[in-house]
């Protein structure tokens, strides 16, 4: 009787036992076709894009006024073709006057030709000293405020276009990077749109002024195994008076010298980080009509030309303690100064020293208590600020 | 136009010996040291250099393919160096 029994159970189970396997092959072979169809969506394929950029703003009191500033939106784009091709490109968006201001900061297509040379056509930030391609992003910057002598009121290049050869090799246990080009090259302010300015290199320059390009370049050179030490030559020339006037001949050289160290110290948990760079900004001497002679329209007046800028800082970010708060804090000092010429209408004689007391909150999000005192003599036009005195300047930037 | 021409010239030479130059140093010996770097201590020694050293799990591997190529091209980086660094990151991320 139990036997009887017993044979259907067994089929039974026999039965959905089959049944069951059978449901989970069909199961298991429709999971791993719907992975494989997921594995075709996400396929990364060789094209790749990243959209990124930062943001900045502030709060500065100067004797003059009390300011919220900035307001900055700096989108980057960056498309990776294949592995050989790659294009960048940088906006901004900025408020300055009570006007939007929308600005081109780079966009160029990279091509690497070799394992060590990289071509790159298009709108450059130039590797001319250190600031403009390697410091400027307000994420990056470890003060509030731009040193003397670059952007806005500065003797510098930020970018250009044209065509740019650069790359890096080692030599042993050191490695050097090289970066020639050719640009369009600086536009003399030639004194009939801005007198106030004649004889200042303007670097916004396209179409070109004149059929001469500008040719430049920089060498690196990292002596030190650990890449903690760069040293760095800049040069560029070039004629830069429009073609078809009496500036015709005039040219400009412009040169840099640049230092980077980076420096684990051990006994103070900390990080050391001093950037510095020296430039020189000359300028063929011209005459240029002095359009403040009422007397005399015809009158013309000539200077020496010759430009300096220098900046030197130093950082310390106490990265290796235990305690997470210390460790985002950091201090930093910076000295900058500019020379322009004596006898020009835009004559100053300036310098500057800027300290901040920076919180990081991560390592592109960071706010920055800064003091800067300026001075010296400077022109500057009626019913702006002058930019001599002492100023409290409270930044926070993200980088995204 | 005698000027114009000897300056075309000059150029031209300058030119060549520089992508000579660069050939034969991009031929040189790399020392045995610079060889074993890792990628993780070459991501410890360069990444910091400009900015704070960027934590790997700030992206994905994809992004971290076009990031670590703008550096490459921006801080020149040579290929060994942007190669072991990317590979690090995507494995720490
Ligand atoms: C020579 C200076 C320098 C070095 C060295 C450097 N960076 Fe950068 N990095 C920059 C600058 C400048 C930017 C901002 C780019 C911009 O806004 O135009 C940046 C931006 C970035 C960003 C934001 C995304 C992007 O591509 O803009 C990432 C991520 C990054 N760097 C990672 C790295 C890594 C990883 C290394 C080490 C391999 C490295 N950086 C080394 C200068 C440097």
């Amino acid at each position: 009787m139990k036997n009887i029994l017993i044979l259907p159970v067994i089929l039974l189970f026999f039965t959905i036992n089959a049944y069951s396997q059978n449901y989970d092959n069909q199961k298991f072979e429709k999971m791993s076709n719907d992975i494989d169809s997921l594995k075709e969506l996400s396929k990364p394929g060789k094209s790749k894009f990243l959209l990124r950029g930062y943001s900045h703003s502030g709060l500065e009191i100067t004797e003059e006024n009390t300011s919220f500033v900035g307001g900055s939106f700096n989108p980057i784009f960056i498309y990776k073709q294949s592995d050989r091709l790659m294009f960048e490109s940088e906006l901004e968006f900025e408020l300055e006057d009570r006007n939007l201001n929308i600005g081109l900061e780079y966009a160029n297509i990279s091509y690497l030709l070799t394992k060590s040379l990289t071509v790159r056509f298009g709108k450059i930030l130039l590797p001319f000293g250190i600031f403009v391609d390697r410091m400027h992003p307000a994420w990056v910057d470890k003060f509030s405020s731009k040193p003397l002598g670059v952007g806005h009121g500065g003797i510098l290049p930020g970018s250009d276009i044209g065509i740019e050869l650069r790359g890096a090799s080692y030599l042993g246990s050191s490695k050097i990077n090289y970066s020639l080009y050719v640009m369009n090259g600086p536009r003399l302010n030639e004194g009939d749109e801005e007198p106030d300015e004649a004889g200042q290199l303007h670097y916004d320059n396209f179409p070109d002024n004149n059929k001469n390009k500008a040719i430049g370049g920089r060498l690196g050179f990292l002596p030190l195994s650990n890449s903690s030490l760069e040293i760095g030559f800049s040069g560029m020339y070039g004629k830069v008076g429009s073609g078809n006037s009496q500036y015709a001949d005039v040219a400009s050289k412009l040169y840099a010298i640049d230092i980077s160290y980076i420096q684990n110290l051990p006994f103070m948990q900390s990080v050391l980080d001093i950037k510095t760079r020296y430039s020189g900004v000359i300028t063929d001497n011209a005459d240029y009509r002095d359009y403040d002679n009422l007397v005399n329209p015809d009158a013309m007046y000539t200077f020496t030309n010759q430009n300096s800028t220098t900046f030197a800082q130093i950082a310390i970010r106490p990265a290796m303690v235990n305690n997470k708060i210390l460790r985002s804090f950091e201090i930093a000092g910076r000295y900058s100064d500019l020379l322009t010429p004596e006898g020009s209408k835009w004559a100053s004689n300036l310098n500057q020293w800027e300290f901040s007391l920076n919180y990081w909150l991560n390592w592109r999000t960071v706010f920055k208590l800064s003091y800067r005192t300026t001075e010296g003599e400077v022109e500057y036009d009626e019913g702006t600020d002058s930019p001599v005195g002492k100023a409290f300047l409270f930044h926070w930037a993200i980088g995204f | 136009m005698k000027n114009k021409r000897k300056s075309l010239i000059y150029s031209g030479l300058g030119t060549l010996i520089l992508f000579a130059l660069i050939f034969l140093l991009s031929n040189c010996n790399v020392s045995n040291e610079i060889k074993a770097k890792s990628g993780a201590q070459l991501w410890g020694e360069n990444c910091l250099r400009c900015h704070n050293n960027p934590s790997p799990e700030t992206f994905s591997d994809v992004e971290w393919d076009v990031a670590v190529m703008h550096m490459r091209i921006r801080a020149n980086l040579t290929d060994e160096e942007a190669k072991k660094i990317a590979k690090f990151l995507k494995t720490a991320n």
